[in-house]
């Protein structure tokens, strides 16, 4: 389903040329949970970004079920974006001044934007289907300043799979967590890996890995054997 | 989420950068109308000011010698009285003010004066304006100082010109020029005196053709006048035209200067503010970005907030400007100023189109770095 070939991505720095991804070749299929594991600074969030369609490699093939992302247009690759890749990211990325609920339907803006109410109708049911799925039932009105870190996550994650995705991007998604919300947000992940997503998570925490199915490393932006 | 609604929530959420915003278009507008509702009251109040130099074009008999004309400021032919109706025709546009005299030299009382008779000043259609000179009644008459001072002339004795008895109203104070020597006198009773019924010698006018731009403004005024009265001549006393036209020039200069200045400024106040505004919010650009909004709806966020920015400024910005000119503008232009200085709705209207644009031309720039902004990039700012 993805396919990475010979992937490489350089930053031009103050110090030189810095490859943040050095030929990297990986295969994922459809459905599978994959952790990307690897220290600070080896190259995990480049490599999801590169995935998700967010960040052209200055060489190399990434494709999505046969399609050539970067080969499309930047408009082609948001609207692809928009359909089939949930983001969940460290720092929750919510918008402050929406609110809970706001802020989920914000991932279905591209539905309103097509003026299709019937889909925008769908949308927003889905939307609190999420939120009460997701324990956030009491807090839809808030603002992310008024919400706890688990809480935000649970947004984030609620907005990632507002247009049910094909695909979850999660880049260090438990890092600001505690204990209870890090088992909370994997389990949703889990679950929504058992309804046939697909999911790739980067992380450098150990917590993940008894829900994954897959584990790549990845060192200096380049995959290791384990 | 709509895009209105996009756009109001990022209002309320970023109350301060919003409000510098519309202060900013408030200014640009507010000057604009302020300086454009008490310009029109300042050019009225030059001109009134500058009709106090005097009449600057004179219309005489086509046989008139212009070197005695210019050397006496008098002319011995005479020309019928109802050129004086002809001329103000609503045609002409390029001089108002029209005054009709017969004057002549006479002897009067062992000296030499000048007999001055005066027909109420007569204004085009359509351009009625508060005579410059007072008209004087039949049977009065203003004495000049050197005549009033010689022969212990007061007002309200009565003096007798050729069997004409003319009661004087005023004698004027020393005016260090021909007007010293001057009897007035209305027309009919001038005529009477120098047995010329329907006569006159010189028509005076105030020419408005500083408005127009041209280097050579007597050809004009001349060509408009033969069209009507070919057989008269036209003398310009160019001094004082000029002086006219150059105030007038210089004050429609010091707006042309200021409003742009103005309006650049604040230009570069909201180009700021909206860079500002864009820096805040890279990690949202990003997030959207990331949620598969398109540079099209990104922009559309961002020139949004700038025409709404806009509008409301515009309405504020006429309110204040308006207020602003009708509160000090009858303090500065005291002739003019509540005859002129009125509230200009089709200035809203104007605010109304140009400050969105306006402001969503200096928010462009802003815009399309938040739309170059790779999303990957905008999401790792902090």
């Amino acid at each position: 389903m993805v396919r990475l070939d010979k992937v490489v991505k350089t930053y031009q720095t103050r110090r030189g040329i810095c490859k943040a991804l050095d030929e990297v070749t990986l295969s994922i299929e459809k459905g599978r949970f994959v952790l990307i594991c690897g220290p600070s600074g080896s190259g995990k969030t480049t490599l999801l970004m590169t995935i998700a369609a967010m960040l052209r490699p200055s060489s190399g093939i990434v494709s999505i079920e046969g399609q050539n992302l970067y080969a499309q247009t930047a408009q082609a690759r948001a609207r692809f974006r928009a359909h089939n890749i949930g983001f969940v990211f460290q720092e929750f990325a919510l918008v402050p001044y929406l609110n809970v609920v706001e802020n989920i339907l914000l991932a279905g803006g591209n539905y309103l934007q097509r003026g299709r109410l019937a889909v925008a109708g769908t949308a927003t049911d889905h939307a609190y289907e999420l939120i009460e799925k997701f324990g956030l039932a009491d807090r839809i009105y808030h603002k992310p300043c008024q919400l706890s870190a688990g809480e935000k996550q649970r947004t984030a994650i609620a907005r990632a799979l507002l247009n049910r995705p094909k695909i979850i991007l999660a880049d260090e998604p438990t890092g600001n967590l505690d204990a209870d919300n890090t088992a909370a947000v994997l389990r949703y992940l889990a679950e929504f890996h058992r309804q046939g997503g697909t999911v790739i998570l980067a992380t450098h925490g150990p917590a993940a890995k008894d829900f994954a199915d897959r584990v790549v490393y990845l060192r200096n932006g380049k995959i290791q054997r384990p | 989420m709509t895009t209105p609604g996009l756009i109001l929530r990022e209002i309320l959420h970023r109350k301060t950068n919003f409000l510098l915003s519309v202060l900013a278009v408030t200014v640009a507008v507010a000057l604009f109308i302020s300086f454009f509702t008490a310009g029109v009251a300042s050019q009225r109040e030059t001109a009134r000011l500058m009709l106090q130099m005097g009449y600057n074009l004179h219309i005489v008999p086509e046989g008139t010698d212009r070197s005695e004309f210019l050397l006496t400021g008098l002319t011995d032919k005479t020309m019928p009285q109802q050129y004086l109706e002809k001329l103000a025709t609503p045609s002409v546009f390029s001089y108002n003010h029209l005054l009709g005299t017969l004057q002549r030299r006479i002897s009067w009382q062992g000296f030499e004066v000048v007999l001055a008779g005066l027909a109420p000043e007569v204004c085009p259609p359509g351009q009625k304006q508060p005579p410059m000179v007072e008209p004087i009644p039949q049977g009065t008459a203003y004495v000049g100082y050197i005549i009033a001072d010689r022969l212990k002339l007061k007002a309200g004795q009565i003096i007798e010109i050729a069997g004409k008895q003319l009661k004087i109203v005023r004698c004027l104070f020393e005016q260090g020029g021909v007007d010293d020597i001057r009897i007035q006198c209305h027309l009919k009773d001038a005529q009477e005196i120098l047995n010329l019924p329907g006569r006159i010698s010189e028509i005076q006018a105030v020419d408005c053709i500083c408005f127009i731009d041209t280097n050579d403004p007597v050809s004009i005024l001349r060509k408009e006048v033969a069209s009507i009265l070919p057989d008269v001549q036209v003398v310009q006393a160019m001094p004082i035209a000029m002086a006219r036209a150059k105030q007038r020039q210089m004050i429609q200069g010091v707006f042309a200067v200021i409003v742009p200045f103005v309006v650049i400024v604040c230009g570069i106040w909201i180009g700021v503010l909206a860079a500002v505004n864009v820096r805040d919010r890279y990690q949202e650009i990003g997030i959207m970005r990331a949620l598969g909004y398109g540079s099209g709806k990104i922009t559309t966020l961002f020139l949004g907030k700038a025409v709404i920015v806009g509008l409301l400024g515009a309405f504020i910005g006429f309110l204040v400007g308006t207020y602003l000119a009708l509160h000090f503008g009858p303090e500065i232009f005291k002739m003019t100023a509540k005859t002129v200085m009125k509230p200009q709705l089709s200035l809203l209207a104007w605010s109304l189109i140009f400050a969105p644009l306006f402001a969503a031309v200096t928010s462009f720039i802003p815009a399309m770095i938040a739309v170059a902004y790779d999303p990957a990039v905008a999401l790792r700012q902090e």
